[in-house]
């Protein structure tokens, strides 16, 4: 399985890079997720159920 | 800080629902016929109009952009406004988008039957409605941050990201895969050639289905799950990091396309390696929709709209899963070009489009007609039958794409293929077609029943047009007064412009990596110099062959295995490609490849096989194409399609197009009188002359003999 990713030729650069762009990407993502302010985060987890729903109609 | 009172725009709303309803009908009608024709070949109804080859285009098109795209818009539209606190930018912008891509579905229910097609599976509209889809998709996106300018809640929820993400890369993705030099006003030629074209069109047919088939349901099921079960989202942190994950990878996953095809090698690991990867973003998604009903599944067992999402975000589990799977290169070697991604993309798209389309309409149409849902039986009887569809649909196609990627690889011990004749292979796996197609009736079925349901919905209660709210208005901020203010992610969440951007740049990342190189570096194009360019009347049957869909049914890609080499011939170069504007690899076998079939057989044989296929193939399930006998074939534009692919690079000797016509005719009369020999009499200048030259050129140029077997032999 893993041989189609390790022999290609002369083409490893081109994937070696790919996951090194990546792998950085993946950090500062998860960096950034770390320090978030939690309070912030329920603020905004709760936006859609905050506003009044006009639901009184459905039948329970 | 004072309070605004202000009116959503449900009408919009409701539009867009109607279409979805409408279209989707149409679209899964259009499904069920394609799919009997599969089995019963007399239902292609012996026209040209209605064959599966230009009717397959029809019901992909009409359930991806028109049941999928107006329900996205149905989505969008509801969700933006309430999660902004902003009605829509611009009523008038909002019926220019709504009456305009109906336009466009009415343009594409017109061209695909006549077969005016430009053959990019998932893009076959021609280039004048290209142009229409981009204005409208500008219209949209303005009318979209023209709300979100005037927006009265200052952070974005992450539905919003998602909607920005699907608004910037649809239009990266269109925009790149249009690129088309046009002949007339309905037919032209991409501008990418052979291998680089393949790669082009499914780096946008992959992302097609993760930018419109994916993040804008997402989005929805963002806004509309939390209020289904009236409980936020279970992480907001995993649903940052599954959304910049996933629009990062998966824009490099296209080459898993073109597995062991003449695509360079490093860019097919590639995508192998990215496709493997995308399970994690996927699935960070549909554990965050499962998981937002923790503590609530009780609701689950009651309210029918909480049941079509569950089945939608297990769907997308299993889909997300099979996905990556499928692009492990031992795997894809026997499951492409089978059923078994017909199966696969049919697990996305019932299941995940379909089943969540239906939560929100049950959801949204009882609450912007203020009343409730007709009746909860029918829904109920529709998430059942529909179910039931789906795994009618998807277990046999399962079954029919093993059985027929096994057979196909199945050698004796003499070493010889035990299914020499691919036609075996076909007929072994038609009751799974059958099967499939009762399948997709269920479905239809479920979808009929829910229109009848939500119209007796619509006509108990009246449409609340114009939803009165009211919410503060936006004060300015002033970022250095709050410490907190200076994360970049909230500044992103309050500036959509830099937001948009930076999701652009992560986008194109993956896409450059992977087109540079193949566009720039000359060997990863290795070119053969015994290729030449097609001859002016092979050309025009090339175009026959597009207009008739051919490629829905036939590849032209010839994989590196024993199986195919023995069944086929010599394996598929980059460099026997150089001249494919466009490349016509196709992406599913349901008759034999044809990269090789040129001097294979006779042109009285293709004359006969095409006049009635069974003549030739006793059983075959191809339909008969007896208009290509009759029609003459159309020649007006000869010289300009020769002019066009000169200025695409085509190395035509110069004043070769003052000659073109006259080559034309002389080859025509040959490929006639050698079919006088079998005793064929046709005239020289009918369609089906062109098509057989094309056919018996094809795959010779790498060929020691090149001659074609007389008729009369």
């Amino acid at each position: 399985m893993f041989k189609q990713i390790k022999d290609l030729a002369g083409g490893e650069f081109y994937l070696i890079a790919s996951l090194l762009i990546f792998m950085v990407f993946f950090i500062m993502v998860g960096i950034y997720l770390i320090k978030m302010n939690k309070t912030h985060i329920v603020e905004m987890s709760n936006l859609p159920i905050n506003e009044p729903q006009p639901n009184e109609y459905e039948e329970v | 800080m004072q309070l605004e009172k202000f009116t959503y725009d449900n009408k919009i709303v409701r539009n867009f629902g109607i279409a979805t309803i409408v279209w989707g009908v149409i679209g899964m009608l259009v499904g069920l016929l394609v799919a009997m024709q599969l089995f019963k070949p007399e239902m292609n109804m012996g026209n040209q109009y209605t064959t599966f080859g230009r009717i397959r285009p029809l019901h992909t098109n009409a359930v991806i952009f028109a049941f999928v795209g107006n329900a996205i818009f149905m989505g969008v539209y509801y969700s933006l406004q309430r999660l902004l606190k902003a009605r829509m930018f611009s009523n008038l912008l909002s019926n220019i988008h709504f009456w305009g891509w109906q336009l466009i579905i009415v343009s594409a229910v017109i061209t695909l039957p006549l077969g005016i097609t430009s053959s990019h599976e998932y893009a076959e509209l021609e280039w004048p409605i290209d142009i229409a889809i981009t204005l409208i998709w500008v219209v949209f996106g303005i009318n979209m941050f023209g709300t979100i300018i005037k927006r009265r809640e200052r952070h974005l929820y992450v539905a919003i990201w998602f909607y920005i993400a699907t608004f910037v890369t649809i239009a990266v993705l269109h925009i790149v895969n249009s690129f088309q030099l046009p002949i007339s006003f309905l037919k032209s030629y991409y501008v990418f050639a052979g291998v680089q074209d393949a790669l082009v069109q499914w780096w946008y047919g992959h992302n097609a289905v993760a930018f419109f088939l994916t993040t804008p349901y997402l989005g929805m099921m963002y806004y509309f799950l939390p209020k289904m079960a009236n409980r936020p989202v279970y992480s907001y942190k995993l649903s940052i990091l599954h959304f910049w994950s996933l629009i990062f990878i998966y824009i490099w996953a296209g080459p898993h396309h073109l597995l062991y095809t003449s695509l360079p090698g490093w860019a097919q690991s590639l995508g192998v390696a990215f496709s493997v990867m995308l399970i994690a973003p996927s699935w960070g998604g549909m554990i965050n929709g499962l998981l937002t009903l923790r503590g609530a599944w009780d609701k689950v067992r009651e309210d029918v709209t909480l049941k079509f999402m569950v089945v939608a975000l297990t769907a997308y589990g299993m889909a997300t899963f099979e996905g990556p799977m499928l692009s492990l290169k031992q795997i894809n070697g026997i499951a492409h070009f089978t059923d078994w991604i017909v199966a696969h993309v049919h697990v996305g798209a019932l299941g995940w489009n379909g089943f969540l389309t239906f939560g929100i309409l049950y959801w949204l149409i009882p609450r912007i007609y203020r009343t409730a849902l007709y009746s909860k039986k029918l829904a109920s009887f529709h998430f059942w039958i529909g179910t039931l569809g789906i795994l009618f649909y998807a277990i046999p196609m399962y079954w029919a794409g093993f059985t027929q990627g096994l057979m196909w690889k199945e050698f004796t011990p003499e070493g010889l293929l035990k299914y020499a004749n691919f036609l075996t292979t076909t007929l072994q796996i038609i009751p799974m077609h059958i099967l499939r197609a009762i399948g997709g009736a269920l479905y239809l079925l479920g979808a009929i029943v829910m229109t009848y349901n939500l119209a007796k919905t619509m006509l108990k209660g009246k449409l609340v047009a114009n939803e009165e709210a009211e919410a503060m208005a936006l004060e300015k901020v002033v970022a250095h007064e709050d410490p907190a203010d200076k994360k970049w992610h909230r500044i992103l969440e309050r500036k959509p412009m830099k937001f948009m951007v930076l999701s652009m740049i992560v986008i194109l990342i993956g896409g450059m990596v992977e087109m540079m190189p193949t566009f720039t570096i000359e060997s990863n194009v290795p070119t053969i110099s015994s290729v030449k360019p097609y001859t002016p009347l092979e050309l025009e049957g090339r175009d026959l062959y597009i207009k008739e869909g051919c490629v829905n049914c036939h590849s032209q890609t010839i994989r590196p295995f024993r199986s195919e080499t023995e069944r086929y011939g010599e394996y598929s170069k980059a460099g026997e490609f150089v001249y494919d504007h466009p490349f016509l690899w196709g992406s599913k076998r349901t008759g034999p490849d044809l990269h090789r079939i040129g001097g294979k057989y006779s042109n009285a044989w293709h004359y006969n096989h095409m006049l009635d296929p069974t003549s030739m193939s006793p059983g075959s399930i191809m339909p008969p194409y007896p208009w290509l006998i009759t029609q003459k074939l159309d020649t007006t534009q000869t010289v300009a399609k020769i002019r066009a692919m000169q200025t695409l690079g085509v190395p035509y000797r110069e004043n070769f197009d003052a000659v073109a016509q006259a080559k034309l005719k002389e080859q025509a009369e040959a490929i006639a009188a050698d079919l006088k020999q079998n005793n064929i009499e046709v005239k020289s200048d009918r369609e089906i002359i062109a098509l057989i030259a094309y056919l018996q050129r094809m795959g010779t140029d790498i060929k020691a003999n090149k001659t074609t077997i007389p008729s009369n032999q």
